[in-house]
Formats: C-alpha cells, sequence, structure tokens
C-alpha cells in the first residue's frame, strides 16, 4: 500500500490514467453511429466476461471449461423475471441473477474445486452441457424455443450499461487483488498452495470465493446481454461458444494479469466483427481460433500483454501463476 | 419384455463401438499425459475421410477403414511431436496448455469441417445399410452388428500391440513410468509420437464406424468427446482394461435412458452421471485411473 | 510497479477508444441520393442454419434479379432497379440483431427481407419496429413469431401449427374408420416442435388416440425411438423435422425392420434430396406441402409455378423448395405494395411506415399462391390464404392425394412394404 511519496504519486498517477480511460470510454457514444455502437457494446461485454474468466483461470489457477453456464444463468433469470406474468423491471433482476450463480457456484465449486486440473475442466463441463440440456427440456426457460424479453432498444443505455459493469468488474478485481486480504491470500494460492495453507490460509474458502466471484460477474453479463438482444435461446446463452471465447481471449490477452484479458476480449471481437461485416460470412472464424490457441500456446503462451509489459516480467507472472498447480 | 430386451442390444452394440473410440483416448493419457479434447475432431474427420470415400471412389466404408487408419495414424504421426513439445515443455502448466492445445486443435478441426464441407449431414453408404437379422424377439441391423465386430477387432489388435509386442511393452513402460522408462533405454519422444499416431488413426476408425450407423458432420465431434470423456472417466484416465466395460455401460446407460424415460432426457443423464463420477470417483469406478 | 500499471491503463482506454473512433469513420458513400430501391437481406449464411439461410438468399436474390431484368420495381409510371445488402445472421439471433442494425444504418436500407429461422427473426422484429423499417420473411415458420403482434413484420408461410394440424385432419378425414391411432414424433428444436404439436393438435381435434409424443434431440440416435414405435404399432405416425432427420427415420426404421403403415412428415418429404437419397424406400411417404412445382398458380413476373421452378432450376441448379418460393414471392408482395404506394424511392421514415401499411392491405395472386396477411389474432401478419396439400411420393414422384379438390392421385394406405 502506499507509504512513500514514490508511491503516492504511482497510485494518483494510476487513478488519473484510469480517469482518463473511462473519460474517453464515455464519450464515445457521441461520435459514432448506433452501429459501431453496438460493436463496441459488445468488446465491452467480452472484456469483463474475460475479466471473470480470468479469476478463476489465471487466478486462482482452475481453467473451467463450463463458464457459459452462469452466462445463462444470468439471461435466463432476467428473462423469466422479465416475462409477461412475473414482469420485473430489468435493474431489479440482477441481483436475483447474481445472487442465484453464486449460490450455484458456492454448491458445485467446493466438491468440484478439489479435482486436479484437467479433471476440473471436464468436471465444468460436463455441467455447463447438463444445464443447457436441463434449459432445453424445461418449459420455464421456453425449451429450445427459447425466451423473448420485452423490447428496450435504446443504444445508448445498454452502451452505458456494459461500460458500467465492466468498469466495476475490472476495478473490481484490481481492487481486491491488489489491496485486499481476500487478493492477498487468492495471489498466496497461487504462489505456492501447500505454503498458503501451512500459513494458515484456507485455501479452500479461498477458491470457492473466487468461484463464486468470477460466476456473479459473468452472470451480470448474461442479464445485460438477455435485455440487450431481446431474444435467448439454450444455444445462445449456455452454449459452448460462450466458453471458447472466453478462454480464447485470455490466453490471448495474457493469462493472469489485470488488463491482459481486456486486450484479447477487444482484439478478437474487432477482428471478428471486422471479418464479419467485410466478407459477410465468417465460417472461417471458428477454425481460426483454434489455429489462434495452438499458435499462442506454442509461442506466446503469456499472451499478447507480455509483449507490452516485457516478455520477462510477463513470464514470472505466468509462471508463479501456474505453479500452483 | 420384447422391448426390453431390443434395448440391451441396442445398448451393447453401441457400445462396442464407445470401446472403440476411446481405447486410443486412454493410451494417449497413459503416454503422454494429455487430455486430448479433440478426440471427438479426430473421430469426425474419420467420418467425413469414409464418407468421401465413398463417395469418389465408391469404396465401402468397412474396406476403407483400413485406409483411414493408416491415413490418420500418420497425420497422428506428425502432429504427436507438437503435443508431445507443448506437453513436456520448460514453461508454466504444461498439462493445462497441452489442453488448451488439443481444445484449439479441436475448434480448428471443427471450424475447418464446417467451412470446408458445410452443415449438412452426410450419409455415409455400405453394403450393409438396412439389412437386418432377426433372433427371435429382437431386431438386429446388420451394420450395427458388423460395426461391432469391427470395433471389437480393432480393440483386440489394440490389446495384442500392448501385450505381445516389444514396442508394446515400451508403450507400458512409458505409461508406468516415463522417467524409468527413458532410463531403460526406451525412447520416450519416439514412443510418445507412434503412441499418438496410433491413437489418431484407431479413433478416426471408429468415427468411420459412427458415420455409417449415423450421419458426420462438423458438430458431431462434440458429442463424441463427451462420451470419450465420460467412458474415460469411468473406467479411470489411462485404463486400457477397464474401457471394455465402461463403454458397454455407457452404451446401456444411453439405450435405456432413451426407451424408458426419454430420448430427450439421455444427453442430460449422461452429463450428469459424468460430472457425478467426477465429484465421488474421479479415478473411475474401478479406481484404476492415473 | 506503479507506472506500468498504468501505462496499461493508459493503453487500454486509448486502445479501446481509437478503435471505436476507426470504426466509427462513418462510411461515406453516395446514399440516399440514388433512386433505387434498397433491400437488405439478413439471413444465417454461416453457422448451423447455413443450407437453410443460403436457400432464402437464393429466393431473395432470383426475385431482384428478374425485377432488375424488366428495370426494377415500377412506381407510378417509372421503374426503380432494386439494390441488395446482405448481412449475415451466423444462425445466432445476437448476430442477426446486428446485422440488422448494420444495413438498416450503414446501408440504410428500406426495407429488410427476414432470415430463415424464427429465432433470428424474433431477435431482429424489435429492431425493424424501432427504426420502422418492414420485413418480408419468406421463411419462419414457428407461430411465436407472431404472437407479439409485430407491427413491421410480416410472413408469407403459414405458421407450422396451421399446416401440421390441418393435415392431419384431412388424413383421418380420408382414412376414415382405418386409422384409429397416432404416434407423434419430432425433433426438440423450435420448427420440429412446433410441427410435432401441431400434429398433436390435429390428432386431438380429429378424435384419434395418441399412442406416443415424444421429442428427441437433433443428431440423437433413433434406434430407441423407432424400437418404441414398433412395440407400439399405430396406425400412424408424424415425424416433426427436417428433411436429413427423415431420411435417418426412414433407413433406421429399414434397418430394424419397421414400416409404419402410415408415415407423414412434413415439408422436407418434397425435398429432392429426400426422394433421391432413399430411393424405393421413398414411396409411400406422406408430406404437407403448401407450395409444390405442380400446383396451379401463376403471376406477371414469374409465370406459372412450374416456370418458377424451371427458372430456379436454370440459375442455381437445383429446384427449389417452398422456402426459396416463399421468399422470391415476398419479392412480389414489395413490388405489389410499392405500386399501391405510388411514392418514388429515396424513402424516409414517413414513407416507410406508409409502406408498411400497404404491405398490410397486400391481396395478390402469385405463382406461391394466394397472399394475404392476418390483420389480428394469433396469427398477426402471417399469410394465411395457402391450404396445405397432404402429398405421397408414388414411384419417386410427389403426388397430391388429399384433400380430394387438390388431389392428382389415390392415397395408399398402408403404404408399399408396411410390417
Amino acid at each position: 500500500m502506499a507509504s512513500n511519496p514514490g508511491q503516492v504519486r504511482g497510485n494518483l498517477f494510476r487513478l488519473a490514467a484510469i480517469a482518463v480511460g473511462l473519460l474517453a470510454l464515455g464519450v464515445v457514444p457521441a461520435f459514432i453511429d448506433p452501429y459501431s455502437l453496438r460493436i463496441v457494446t459488445g468488446a465491452l461485454m467480452w472484456a469483463g466476461l474475460a475479466c471473470a474468466w480470468n479469476i478463476v483461470g489465471g487466478y486462482a489457477g482452475y481453467i473451467s471449461f463450463g463458464h457459459s453456464a452462469f452466462f445463462g444463468i444470468g439471461a435466463y433469470t432476467t428473462a423469466i423475471l422479465m416475462q409477461a406474468g412475473i414482469g420485473m423491471p430489468f435493474l431489479a433482476t440482477l441481483l436475483p441473477s447474481v445472487v442465484i450463480a453464486m449460490i450455484v457456484a458456492a454448491i458445485i465449486g467446493g466438491p468440484t474445486m478439489r479435482l486436479r486440473g484437467a479433471y476440473f475442466a471436464i468436471a465444468t463441463w460436463a455441467f455447463a452441457e447438463m444445464l443447457m440440456q436441463l434449459a432445453t427440456i424445461l418449459d420455464i426457460t421456453g425449451g429450445t424455443g427459447g425466451l423473448s424479453l420485452p423490447a428496450y432498444l435504446n443504444e445508448f443505455f445498454f452502451y452505458y450499461t456494459m461500460l458500467a459493469a465492466a468498469a466495476a468488474s475490472f476495478l473490481g478485481v484490481w481492487y481486491l487483488i491488489e489491496y485486499t486480504r481476500f487478493g492477498f491470500r487468492l495471489k498466496a494460492l497461487r504462489d505456492h498452495e501447500p505454503a498458503a495453507e501451512a500459513m494458515g490460509i484456507r485455501t479452500n474458502l479461498v477458491k470457492v470465493q473466487a468461484f463464486a466471484l468470477s460466476a456473479a460477474i459473468t452472470a451480470l453479463f448474461g442479464s445485460v446481454f438477455a435485455y440487450w438482444t431481446t431474444y435467448i435461446d439454450p444455444m445462445s446463452v449456455m452454449g459452448p461458444e460462450i466458453t471458447d471465447q472466453m478462454v480464447v481471449m485470455v490466453l490471448l490477452g495474457g493469462l493472469g494479469t489485470i488488463w491482459g484479458p481486456a486486450l484479447g476480449a477487444v482484439v478478437l471481437w474487432i477482428t471478428n466483427r471486422y471479418i464479419w461485416s467485410t466478407f459477410g460470412d465468417t465460417v472461417v472464424y471458428l477454425p481460426v481460433l483454434g489455429l489462434i490457441i495452438a499458435m499462442v500456446v506454442l509461442f506466446l503462451p503469456n499472451g499478447l500483454i507480455s509483449l507490452i509489459v516485457g516478455r520477462r516480467r510477463g513470464r514470472e507472472l505466468i509462471s508463479r501463476i501456474l505453479r500452483k498447480f | 419384455m420384447d422391448l426390453f430386451l431390443q434395448t440391451i442390444m441396442n445398448g451393447v452394440l453401441i457400445g462396442g463401438i464407445l470401446i472403440c473410440l476411446t481405447i486410443g483416448f486412454q493410451l494417449t493419457f497413459g503416454v503422454l499425459h494429455v487430455i486430448d479434447f479433440a478426440v471427438g475432431g479426430w473421430a469426425m474427420l474419420g467420418g467425413y475421410a469414409a464418407y468421401w470415400l465413398v463417395a469418389l471412389a465408391g469404396i465401402d466404408p468397412f474396406i476403407s477403414i483400413f485406409l483411414v487408419f493408416v491415413l490418420f495414424a500418420l497425420i497422428g504421426r506428425a502432429v504427436g511431436p507438437l503435443i508431445y513439445h507443448v506437453r513436456t515443455s520448460r514453461y508454466a502448466r504444461p498439462d493445462l496448455m497441452a489442453l488448451a492445445f488439443t481444445f484449439g486443435l479441436f475448434l480448428l478441426m471443427r471450424g475447418g469441417a464446417l467451412w470446408l464441407w458445410s452443415y449438412n449431414s452426410r450419409n455415409v453408404e455400405s453394403v450393409f445399410s438396412g439389412e437386418f437379422l432377426t433372433v427371435g424377439p429382437v431386431t438386429i441391423p446388420v451394420l450395427r452388428l458388423s460395426a461391432f465386430l469391427m470395433a471389437l477387432l480393432i480393440s483386440l489388435g489394440v490389446f495384442l500391440l500392448l501385450y505381445r509386442t516389444r514396442f508394446g511393452m515400451a508403450v507400458r513402460a512409458v505409461a508406468q513410468n516415463r522417467d524409468h522408462a527413458g532410463l531403460m533405454g526406451v525412447d520416450v519422444k519416439r514412443v510418445s509420437a507412434y503412441v499418438y499416431g496410433l491413437y489418431t488413426g484407431i479413433t478416426a476408425s471408429a468415427g468411420v464406424l459412427i458415420a455409417t450407423i449415423y450421419s458426420v458432420n462438423p458438430s458431431v465431434g462434440v458429442r463424441y468427446t463427451l462420451f470419450a470423456f465420460f467412458v474415460a472417466v469411468l473406467a479411470g484416465l489411462g485404463s486400457v482394461g477397464g474401457v471394455l466395460i465402461a463403454g458397454l455401460a455407457l452404451g446401456l446407460m444411453e439405450s435405456v435412458v432413451s426407451t424408458y424415460v426419454g430420448t430427450r432426457y439421455s444427453l442430460l443423464v449422461v452429463f450428469g452421471v459424468l460430472f457425478l463420477v467426477l465429484l465421488i470417483a474421479p479415478k473411475g469406478v474401478l479406481g484404476r485411473g492415473i | 510497479m506503479a507506472g506500468k500499471f498504468s501505462r496499461r491503463a493508459l493503453l487500454r482506454g486509448t486502445v479501446l477508444g481509437s478503435g471505436a473512433l476507426v470504426l466509427g469513420a462513418p462510411v461515406v458513400s453516395a446514399q440516399g441520393q440514388e433512386k433505387v430501391i434498397r433491400c437488405g437481406v439478413v439471413t444465417s449464411l454461416s453457422g448451423d442454419n447455413r443450407f437453410g439461410g443460403n436457400l432464402t438468399r437464393r429466393g431473395y436474390d432470383l426475385w431482384a434479379e428478374e425485377i432488375n431484368k424488366l428495370g426494377g420495381i415500377e412506381i407510378a409510371g417509372q421503374r426503380y432497379p432494386v439494390k441488395m445488402f446482405y448481412g449475415d445472421a451466423q444462425s445466432r439471433p445476437a448476430s442477426g440483431a446486428d446485422a440488422a442494425v448494420r444495413l438498416i444504418i450503414q446501408d440504410k436500407v428500406d426495407v429488410l427481407f427476414g432470415p430463415y429461422t424464427s429465432g433470428v427473426t424474433l431477435a431482429v422484429q424489435p429492431i425493424s419496429a424501432k427504426y420502422q423499417v418492414p420485413m418480408i420473411s419468406g421463411s419462419a415458420e414457428s407461430p411465436n413469431v407472431w404472437l407479439s403482434k409485430p407491427a413491421f413484420n410480416f410472413g408469407m408461410i403459414p405458421a407450422v401449427d396451421l399446416t401440421s394440424d390441418k393435415s392431419i385432419k384431412v388424413l383421418a378425414e380420408n382414412l376414415g374408420s382405418k386409422a384409429k391411432s397416432v404416434a407423434v414424433v419430432g425433433v426438440d428444436e423450435p420448427f420440429s416442435k412446433e410441427t410435432a404439436e401441431g400434429f398433436r393438435h390435429g390428432v386431438q381435434e380429429a378424435g384419434l388416440e395418441l399412442k406416443r409424443f415424444e421429442l428427441f434431440p437433433a443428431n440423437a440416435d433413433l434406434t430407441p425411438i423407432i424400437s418404441k414405435l414398433k412395440d407400439d404399432n399405430p396406425d400412424i405416425v408424424a415425424v416433426g423435422g427436417h428433411e436429413s432427420v427423415f431420411i435417418n427415420f426412414v433407413n433406421a426404421a429399414v434397418s430394424l425392420d419397421y414400416r409404419p403403415k402410415a408415415l407423414i412428415m412434413h415439408y422436407g418429404v418434397t425435398s429432392a434430396a429426400f426422394i433421391n437419397q432413399l430411393g424405393e424406400k421413398a414411396n409411400g411417404a406422406l408430406g404437407v406441402s403448401v407450395w409444390t412445382a405442380g400446383l396451379p398458380y401463376r403471376d406477371d413476373l414469374f409465370g406459372t409455378a412450374s416456370d418458377y421452378s424451371e427458372l430456379s432450376f436454370a440459375r442455381w441448379g437445383t429446384h427449389p423448395d417452398y422456402t426459396e418460393a416463399g421468399c422470391s414471392a415476398s419479392g412480389l408482395v414489395l413490388q405489389d405494395a410499392a405500386r399501391r404506394l405510388g411514392k418514388a424511392p429515396p424513402w424516409d421514415q414517413k414513407t416507410r411506415v406508409e409502406l408498411t401499411k400497404a404491405i398490410e392491405e397486400t391481396d395478390i395472386e402469385t405463382f406461391y399462391g394466394p397472399v394475404a396477411f392476418a390483420k389480428e389474432g394469433d396469427h398477426f401478419h402471417n399469410n394465411i390464404k395457402p391450404v396445405p396439400v397432404v402429398v405421397q411420393i408414388k414411384d419417386g414422384k410427389v403426388v397430391p392425394v388429399a384433400p380430394s379438390s387438390a388431389a392428382e392421385g389415390e392415397l395408399q394406405y398402408p403404404m408399399p412394404g408396411a410390417s
């Protein structure tokens, strides 16, 4: 924490930079057309999702292939609560959505996180697919027919909502990781689990807390997404595609770094939309995505952010995170 | 009662193919310590290969299966060293990086298939299609029976390879303890590459069989990956023997659930059971997992 | 440490901001001044529904090409060419919405031609309503699409629940006391499920016994379900799904030594693929159609249904199915409405609203059949005019067999090879 003039100056500079960044993002809508605004809104959403996944994947060190489940929980909670019979206003649905996601995460997180790396990956994947099947079968979710939400097509509203959610996520995570005891425990856990246990840190509790936090943020974005798109179905909010993108974005950007996920998300999303609007057909995106992962693993395991921060630092950071296994 | 017998028969026939699908996967895990997310992808590509061989050259899948095996074994032999390299490299978390790599490979396969061949399902015609045998109250489609027998044949071949050849001994040695095997003079890198090739060949062959029964399209890979995972986990990751039981178990479970509970619920049950098994007995029902 | 972090924060802010600005660089092109009619096609050109999506695109394109050969749409004596723009929905509702917004904002389209799937249609509806751009869909058969009474959306094809429901009743009437029990199965995806539910409804209204109603996931193994059907032995088996499911169903049934006495499916039966892939096994299968090339409809642009079919064959190399036909007919609706509107392009928002009202009053005859949109009820803005016809495959040909007013052949029951 700040304890000398140099660090106080550093903190102020940091805060100033963030304020500038937020201000820049805040005035963006004034300069671009509604369609491009949609793209940026999408980028913000994916940045937030990548940040959420990074908590579990990068910080706690558990590669989860099941985060789409929480995105879907968020989306469906909001959708169901906004249906004609219940008719809750949008903002009121956010709390239940986040809470439900956290509860589910807490329940399954406990036992699931006792599994080692690859087993955890499969287990989370199985869980997500299971939930998607449930969504397909139950009537309350509209089954395969999906659900329609009341249409509210104000692009500005959604842009600022996504911005608020993304900013809250990044800043919140940053604060938690760097400035709180929870963050301290998490980093200790990631650096060396047995040592952390020896120090008296209840690693299981920390892991589950991280998982729940990650789930909560993911669900939040799911809720906003549902209202934004006005129509959801199991494939579109619980499908493996969502998890695929989250994983690639974080890997590409830089696992276990604060801003890496944002970078990966923006780069990938803009590329995706650019290919789509230029060539009209993005079948080629999927194999390209696969190729990117393969290349990143082979040549740039520390992500794009390492190119900016400096290879040595990046590598240090990553190896510390991942050594926890 | 008739329906019950038919259900059991259906389940057993499919189980045999699932065994073939997973046997290579277990080998890969045992030797390379990699969970290959792309297992379903290899099967899918094998199915497409069979389709194109029928469509372009008129070769019956039960003959082309050998060609497919060789083709994919060669491809796998070439890709194997990459996976080995990722798995044993110095950086960070190698097994997770390998997982991510195979995941990327899977996306590449799925996307590539979608891009090249589009979404439509392709039927792979065989001389056995449509024929059936009747044994008492049970009807046995000849196609499935043939696929079942072929699958068993391949699995038998794997067992013979593992337990009756020097190469097989080397493979088992590496699976038991890589470092010691290396000390004993086994070229671990080469063995790993060959094992991967063997795995892709077998899995692609299983894909051929599956494609004759169902059709093949780019998204079937996900389901096959799931089934392979399921059988592997149930048997215990890395246990080749356990696959025999686990494969049949999955086939029967799917058949019984589809028939008596409802086809809609079969996937839910499969995923649910997989999840529970991982939580309760991650080393497999027989506890032989690595 | 502190410096590096703040540098990154700044970097991130700048990257996002500048990325946004780059994208936003207004697409300047000679727009709004030309006297053309700008049409935006939103459909799934990639992804799971790529096949169907491309069919819709062909339908719309064929119309555009034909009308432009004449110089364009005629309004108050003058001809105005049609310019087509495309947005790929990627088989995802969210992308469909993005595509619609892009077409409206950046390409400034006057009218939208709708997607293949109902899911994408539902996502695009609010956008169409917000910017007041009318959308005409040649596909999208879910009844859900019309429940919300979308003011700016029109559908050429009657919702599946209408057609499958009626067809069972027609079949039951034709067979009389010979058919008492029906089993209904279907794929658990929106279109197929709604078809199956339509069948079920028809069964209940016709007073027949419903032996089974079961849905199964796409790509599922059909052996369990056929084993069950064989055990049930109903008089009629109704299957809701796309043609690939039908093909699998017939093949799987044959390999299990089961041929139902009557097998009714839906539109897919009339497709060339079904007949070609199954050969002899297809004979006797029943299907439903609101459009086949043999029906006696005609219009001034395409001629008869058969003329249209040949035209499409010459252009694309395959005979059209009802989806393509419906999409081409969508263009005819636009033509007619624009002519009645009488206002020359370029059109502003106010004119588009008037155009929408004009579309609502459509009442024309086309090669696709009669077109008029319901102005109230559950099928609001759905074209409910076409009459579904039950067809049967005989010797590899599609022959209408019921109702008797449209029949060209006798309904064969039980079907050839029935167990």
